[in-house]
């Protein structure tokens, strides 16, 4: 809202020096978000809020700085020249519509001689950034800056009647507005109308038919109170956002109508305006003030300090409230009817406290007492990350809004939650998965000069469900070129899909999910063959596997690339083992290292899982130590070497036990899946 | 036969001693070393064991001593012997070509966003006073995101929370305060916590704006709370933040939700309040940092809480913009732009 400091001073002495004055103002929290010079006179922007409609002129303004300074506002009077007969004489004035329009005044002015305005009016329509316009306009738009009340003049000549109607409009009716748009009003608007047709938005904008022109000396004053909510809607529907509508749907006072429209009326005296004896004013309900009990107690419990009841007196008074004394401490204190914002007890309490200043109040850390603490999710989110810190991968976080043709491009299988105002095309919807932010992610550092690109995200993805879209957190990963930077003593290794393998195995292990399995699935993410699908306790979870060339193509990322995903929602639900010390074996361990020969078909962890369930004699672990292929072994078979660690736990191994043992895993090896160990192997 | 004795012997048992000396200087490798061994130490033809041969011929009154001088002699040798294989088993030692000021390996170690590590820091304030961690669901509802926090249907206090609807009721949350009243419904004071989180407004990306950023919130409730509190809480948290001697200014501010409401500024840190053009604080010298308030009691009543019985305070930040101003970043959509350079940095924070 912009003030001018010379307006200002016509209803309170301001004379501070300027700095001082806005830090004042700043801190009964009147933020300055600018300041202009123009001519002699100073314009601030002031910061105003949605509940404070009585700062949105300088009457207001006022208000508070008369109680910021402890110094009473001056009195003005608004004297007319008066004829005869009274306005509901000349205009059929009526409200049709009660809850829409609580009050309505309106008066005549009669002869007035339009034209240009005085310089001293020109100055205060110029400061507020606007054009003159002619006297009648002007005036209007000085009555609304100086006290926040919008006022209309209507061109009473052009009025049907003359009538004046506060009704809906009927369906069907458009207006052509001021500003010579032609617009259909709906039959939930609230409308002004003459004996024929709409003749103004009420609260948002009058109609052209009947507005002042060059040929006007009769105007229609309208000062009135309109419902904050229809205005709202309407202008919104209607998409014109005025200085009126701006007023109206945050609340006039319904208290000050008729002086505006008798403020206008004395503006317009100096032009020839002579007004009629009485203005009409309908106002069927009156209402009365807010009355609110304010405890001197409740003021201290909440701002843990107590200010003297005297300077609550005199705060509130000094904004326009009237006290009285219950009790002592305790007071019924009556809202003036600008103050739309109070309500409730705690309102006046922020009265007080803004005047008291907050730099007053004392600055108390509390006592605090121990509460019990919030979800692991954080921690597990933590430990997650360290893992894959340690395996060389980047964090980063991308946007949750995904372009509905990348996600096309991408194909996750889920069709995505869209947003009905979206702010771009590109952003219309909500992602169904990180890899497109990864795949970005990965271009554009590639496109700057790096080669080896290792990220993770973490955070959701969304699904549409029944009701309400489903949000997933999701672990993302993506691994391509170099695995470090290059070493004179080491050629560092590209990224592969074993590598990216690890670092999840590692991150799952690190939060003791151990039932993890892997199985093949192709997923339109990956190459054929190179996908493969994570289990947890038989759940899927995730996938893993080597990014589609088509996905390489379409983000400009010269492959190859690894990518996982892991829905950390899902995992999460599963409870992972717990932790348990395990003591140290006294006994020495034996270890056997055993070569085999393996249908290229069977997958490892087929093996691995059949050596697990065999129960066999003191094995305590084993693990795969190489694999091969070559001239020596058939082309469908390759070469495993298992090094496999026995153990007595209660005393020292013979030969002869690891002997057995290794008879009982070798027979159940061969009868489960026909492995056997390779002739001449080593062994 | 010359006729044995005593100094004669000695002469003999020096004259092995020279030869050991030289014997070992020829020494380079491992062979060579043990033909000296065997020349001196072989039991059947060694030097020592010749001379214990020609001890015998001694006079019995002579032979204690000439056997010290072969024990003396056997102890060099077998030092001699030991030492040469220690320096020949050990050849790196003696050979200095490798160039030790080449650069060290390292194992690649990934770095945490800016964002994330921002969000711990003030995360760590705050669990060391006691305060729990809560989460929310970003799509949220009307009601959560607005009408229980005092937004009434069609109030213009909304429009400064310009919003990304997905149909007629829900919505991306503007805030994280909607988490307030899905805490409170659950649970009765007192409550402590903060609540991290994305949030998302109708805001066209610039260097200060974006749809997608994060917030943290706090809230406090109890019997007996007071705005002191919140002065004291803050001051506390905004100090450990950014410097014990740090001017803060708490000023008058409207959120529908608290009341009474303020605003948190605290001194440019950019132009130390004396730069009338800076560009961070736009030559205030203050800048904005937080919006808190006391629970306003509509709020606790939209959660059946007795707003007679309890008071409470929240506050709320933006995690990316507060990191901003304390790393003097100038563009918030660097946070996003997920440029490697960019986030590695933050590793050394």
């Amino acid at each position: 809202m912009k003030i001018s400091l010379n307006w200002l001073r016509e209803y309170v002495d301001v004379d501070l020096p300027l700095r001082d004055f806005l830090e004042r103002l700043i801190m009964i929290g009147l933020g300055i978000e600018g300041t202009a010079t123009i001519g002699g006179d100073v314009v601030l922007d002031v910061e105003t809020y949605a509940n404070r409609p009585d700062t949105l002129g300088h009457l207001g303004l006022a208000r508070e700085v008369g109680a910021m300074l402890g110094r009473p506002l001056k009195e003005r009077t608004w004297p007319v020249d008066e004829f005869a007969s009274s306005t509901a004489e000349i205009v059929d004035v009526q409200i049709l519509d009660e809850d829409l329009c609580p009050r309505y005044c309106g008066l005549v002015v009669k002869g007035v001689k339009i034209g240009p305005s005085p310089e001293w009016l020109r100055t205060r329509i110029e400061a507020m950034g606007l054009k003159p316009i002619n006297n009648i306009v002007d005036v209007s738009n000085y009555v609304l800056f100086a006290t926040a009340q919008p006022i209309h003049a209507f061109d009473l000549a052009k009025l049907a009647g003359p009538r004046i109607a506060v009704r809906r409009a009927k369906k069907g009716e458009t207006i052509r507005t001021l500003e010579g748009k032609l617009v259909a009003l709906q039959p939930d608007m609230l409308v002004i109308a003459d004996d024929k047709r709409p003749v103004a938005v009420a609260g948002v904008i009058g109609g052209l038919d009947t507005a002042v022109s060059e040929t006007t000396t009769d105007v229609f004053i309208e000062s009135a109170t309109f419902d904050p909510v229809s205005v709202r809607r309407t202008r919104k529907a209607l998409e014109i956002q005025t200085d009126a509508s701006f007023r109206f749907e945050r609340g006039a006072d319904i208290g000050f109508a008729p002086q505006a429209a008798l403020m206008a009326a004395s503006l317009l005296t100096p032009f020839g305006g002579k007004t009629a004896r009485e203005m009409a004013d309908i106002y069927p309900k009156p209402r009365k003030a807010k009355e609110i009990v304010l405890r001197g107690r409740r003021v201290a419990d909440l701002l843990g300090v107590e200010p003297e009841p005297a300077f609550i007196e005199a705060t509130l008074e000094s904004l326009g409230f009237s006290l009285k004394a219950n009790q002592s401490g305790v007071w019924r204190v009556l809202a003036p009817s600008f103050r739309v914002d109070i309500e409730r007890e705690a309102d006046l309490v922020e009265e007080i406290a803004r005047f008291y200043g907050y730099d007053r109040i004392p600055s108390v850390v509390p006592a605090l007492e121990v509460l019990e603490n919030g979800p692991a999710r954080k921690e597990r989110l933590g430990r997650f990350s360290q893992q894959l810190f340690h395996f060389g991968f980047d964090e980063v976080i991308n946007s949750s809004f995904a372009d509905p043709e990348k996600e096309a491009v991408l194909r996750s299988g889920f069709s995505a939650v869209a947003i009905r105002n979206p702010i771009s095309s590109k952003a219309a919807v909500l992602r169904t998965t990180l890899l497109g932010g990864l795949l970005e992610n990965t271009a554009w550092n590639r496109n700057r000069g790096l080669e080896g690109v290792h990220i993770f995200e973490i955070g959701n993805i969304y699904r549409p469900e029944e009701g309400r879209p489903s949000e997933l957190l999701t672990l993302g990963l993506c691994t391509t070129g170099p695995l470090a930077l290059p070493h004179w003593a080491k050629r560092p290794e590209p990224a592969a899909f074993f590598h990216l393998k690890g670092a999840l195995e590692a991150a799952l292990e690190a939060l003791r999910y151990t039932a993890v399995s892997f199985e093949d699935a192709p997923h339109a993410f990956f190459e054929e063959g190179r996908a493969l699908a994570v289990a947890c306790k038989g759940e899927r979870i995730g996938r893993l596997g080597r990014v589609d060339g088509r996905l390489l193509a379409a983000y400009g990322i010269d492959g190859p690339a690894y990518a996982a995903e892991i829905e950390l929602s899902l995992l999460f639900d599963k409870q992972p083992r717990t932790f348990e010390y395990v003591p140290l074996p006294k006994f020495q361990a034996v270890v056997r290292d055993l070569s085999f020969l393996v249908d290229r078909t069977v997958p490892y962890q087929e093996i691995a899982g059949a050596v697990e369930k065999m129960s066999v004699p003191y094995l305590e672990r084993f693990e795969l130590i190489d694999r091969y292929a070559g001239e020596t072994i058939p082309p469908d078979k390759a070469g495993l070497s298992l090094r496999f660690v026995y153990r007595n736990p209660k005393a020292t191994l013979t030969t002869e036990d690891v002997d057995r043992a290794e008879h009982k895993l070798l027979m159940a090896l061969k009868a489960a899946l026909k492995i056997q160990r390779r002739e001449g192997g080593s062994a | 036969m010359p006729s044995p004795s005593l100094p004669k012997f000695s002469t003999t048992v020096e004259t092995y001693r020279t030869k050991l000396r030289d014997a070992s200087a020829q020494v380079r490798d491992l062979r060579a070393l043990e033909e000296v061994r065997n020349q001196f130490l072989s039991r059947k033809h060694g030097a020592v064991t010749l001379l214990f041969e020609e001890m015998k011929a001694l006079p019995a009154g002579d032979r204690p001593a000439a056997g010290a001088l072969i024990n003396v002699l056997k102890t060099e040798i077998q030092d001699r012997m030991s030492a040469l294989e220690a320096k020949l088993k050990a050849p790196e030692k003696v050979r200095p070509e490798i160039d030790l000021t080449l650069p060290g390996e390292r194992l690649p170690w990934g770095a945490a966003h800016p964002v994330r590590l921002f969000q711990q820091e003030l995360e760590d304030i705050f669990l060391e006073m006691g305060f729990a961690v809560a989460e929310g669901p970003e799509i949220e509802t009307d009601y959560y995101n607005f009408e229980a926090l005092n937004f009434p249907p069609h109030h213009p206090a909304r429009d400064a929370w310009d919003t990304l609807y997905l149909d007629d009721t829900l919505l991306l949350r503007t805030h994280t305060s909607p988490v307030q009243i899905r805490v409170m419904e659950k649970q009765k004071p007192p409550i402590r916590i903060i609540i991290p989180g994305k949030v998302f407004r109708r805001d066209v990306p610039d260097p200060t704006h974006l749809p997608m950023f994060f917030q943290l919130e706090g809230l406090v409730v109890d019997e007996g709370i007071t705005f002191a509190h919140l002065k004291g809480t803050l001051e506390h948290f905004l100090r450990r933040l950014f410097g014990e001697k740090l001017k803060i200014r708490f000023r008058p501010s409207f959120f529908p939700f608290t009341e009474p409401s303020a605003e948190v500024d605290i001194e440019c840190l950019a132009c130390g309040r004396k730069d009338p053009a800076c560009r961070v604080c736009g030559g205030t010298g203050w800048k904005e940092i937080l919006g808190a308030g006391m629970v306003d009691p509509q709020v606790f009543k939209n959660v059946n809480i007795d707003p007679e019985k309890y008071s409470g305070w929240a506050f709320g930040l933006g995690i990316d913009r507060t990191a901003m101003f304390a790393f003097g970043i100038p563009d918030i959509r660097y946070f996003f732009e997920n440029d490697l350079r960019f986030i590695r940095q933050f590793h050394l924070k």
